[in-house]
């Protein structure tokens, strides 16, 4: 696997996908094991302070490949380059959100921001003042001590996306992170992330099964489709910023890529994961994925 | 669980509870005074009470007390100390030996330890040691038990998030699994706990000089009524004690867990 010449050493590109294929050994009693392909010849660049959404049917990829760039899960082929290094695992340059936020419920917010912290041996003195920042940013001051049972599906959002960002990771990854909340509240979160992203300046991977989602936040969406999983399409949005739910969604260039994007995906309708037809091959995908 | 709240908040229905506990006590008191077996059988509180407080100056109490703590608190301590370990290397390890010999294990928690109490004189002699090995038998296996289904059932997307933000494995264990399976192990303490106070006594009864199980089978055989009702309310007060120590334990420790699930509802 080259690194040179290549074209990850350019001095903007904050991240590089470059042939990632993923394939999971199903074992089967009667005709011994079978090969699924998850992922197949993916290929992105992605610029710093870049914000790409991937959309595409469920449960066909799009999160192995966030588990493949947060180094969770190693690809059979290919390699991910941040910053022109190939990464081997998981590190404090990554920060994560997940659908089902994942906070510790045995930790106040202010202890769950803390987390990433911890594990970077950040003093417990610069701790404190470093998590009040970030749970101003995310609008949760006065929460500092409330436990995560103690809030809303929306304000665990907020916490998540808030202890991701204290580490100070420079790439973002959501895998579907607003799906779980209520519509509304969803807007504000998508409002309040793209300021966030502006005061940040974080490079932002989003996995979304919304096309107006992806198409609100996005700069770039990334329509996969499925079986084997791979990039159908990279659509640019041509939308200005600063973007804000109240009134782009009305327009009609809104409607136009929206509409493009959509029929990209009906193009070769329900081939969600019909190889292998049963359970096995979608939890073997990722377990992660639902609806 | 609504009803209940909204009848303990009334003042008449907070008291009916200690009114039942009045109402049994009367009665016991009463009953053995209409004469006939009862008065031979059957020692009415008030003599209980007393013999209690004769116990309690003359030393007995204590002294009795103090050796069944011993016993209970050393089977159950030590059993903790290797059932837990045991439960995260069983329950988070490799999974296949687990499967393997997870079945003999369900068998030997099934055993019950007044048949072993005969292996336990051979190889640990009639001393103390045979009674604290039994009540290490007692108390291991629900820990061990609990401790892997605490291991197993840690949410899986806290230890992704975790393992995303680059945690070791010493830090995913002490950080993430282990405050995530500390009710389901606190719960095995419980019970561990509880089935360790209550096999003392039986095991004191079948073998040993000293002990709140000694005293009544000793108060039996000598046909003391009130000295074997005595013993059996202390016994039945420290067992509830011990209880509701580690409900109170278990709030301090583990209350966010309670809290979360009720969040869920």
């Amino acid at each position: 696997m080259a690194t040179h010449g290549d074209g990850t050493h350019k001095e903007d590109l904050k991240i590089v996908l470059k042939d990632i294929g993923q394939v999971y050994h199903l074992k089967k009693s009667a005709d011994g094991s079978r090969e699924f392909q998850a992922l197949k010849d993916i290929n992105l660049q992605v610029r710093a302070g870049e914000f790409v959404a991937l959309v595409g049917p469920s449960g066909c990829g799009k999160s192995t490949l966030l588990d493949i760039l947060a180094g969770l899960t190693r690809p059979s082929s290919g390699a991910v380059y941040i910053d022109g290094k190939e990464i081997t695992g998981p590190a404090l340059d990554r920060g994560i959100v997940l659908q089902g936020y994942a906070l510790f419920p045995w930790r106040t917010v202010r202890r769950n921001v803390e987390f990433g912290l911890e594990i970077k041996k950040v003093p417990k003195s610069e701790r404190r003042g470093i998590s009040d920042h970030f749970i101003r940013l995310v609008g949760l001051e006065g929460f500092e001590e409330h436990y995560p049972h103690e809030l809303s599906g929306g304000m665990k959002q907020r916490v998540a996306i808030a202890r991701a960002l204290a580490y100070d990771p420079e790439v973002l990854l959501m895998d579907e992170p607003f799906a779980a909340v209520d519509a509304q509240t969803r807007e504000t979160l998508q409002d309040e992330l793209l300021r966030i992203w502006d005061e940040t300046k974080k490079t932002i991977i989003f996995v979304t099964h919304s096309i107006d989602e992806a198409v609100f936040l996005a700069d770039r969406v990334a329509i996969f489709s499925s079986n084997p999983g791979t990039f159908r399409e990279i659509v640019e949005v041509d939308l200005p910023r600063p973007r804000h739910n109240s009134d782009i969604r009305s327009s009609a260039e809104f409607g136009w890529v929206r509409h493009r994007i959509w029929e990209l995906l009906q193009s070769r309708p329900s081939q969600e994961c019909r190889e292998g037809g049963n359970i096995v091959v979608k939890d073997a995908i990722s377990p992660s994925a639902t609806i | 669980m609504g009803g209940t709240n909204k009848e303990s908040g009334h003042p008449a229905w907070r008291h009916l509870n200690k009114l039942s506990i009045v109402l049994f006590l009367v009665i016991w008191e009463l009953a053995p005074r209409a004469g006939g077996l009862l008065e031979t059988f059957i020692a009415p509180p008030s003599l209980v009470l007393k013999t209690l407080v004769e116990f309690y100056k003359s030393g007995e109490l204590a002294g009795h007390t103090a050796v069944s703590f011993f016993r209970a608190g050393a089977g159950f301590v030590v059993a903790a100390l290797i059932s837990i370990p045991m439960g995260f290397l069983l329950g988070g390890g490799y999974r296949p030996f687990e499967r393997v010999v997870n079945p003999v294990l369900g068998f030997l928690g099934q055993v019950n330890p007044f048949s072993l109490f005969p292996l336990f004189i051979i190889f640990f002699g009639i001393g103390e040691v045979s009674k604290v090995a039994m009540i290490f038998w007692v108390s291991f296996w629900p820990i061990l038990f609990s401790t892997m289904t605490g291991m197993k059932g840690a949410d899986p997307t806290l230890v992704r998030s975790a393992r995303s933000m680059g945690a070791g494995v010493f830090t995913l264990f002490f950080k993430v699994i282990l405050p995530a399976s500390s009710p389901a192990i606190f719960s095995g303490l419980k019970m561990g706990a509880g089935t360790a106070f209550f096999m003392l006594i039986a095991a004191e009864m079948i073998g040993a000089s000293r002990g709140l199980g000694w005293l009544v089978w000793n108060s039996q055989i000598n046909f003391q009524m009130p000295r074997l009702f005595a013993a059996t309310v202390l016994i039945s007060l420290l067992g509830l004690s011990i209880n509701g120590l580690f409900g109170v334990l278990e709030r301090k420790l583990t209350g966010w867990h309670r809290k979360s699930l009720d969040g869920v509802r």
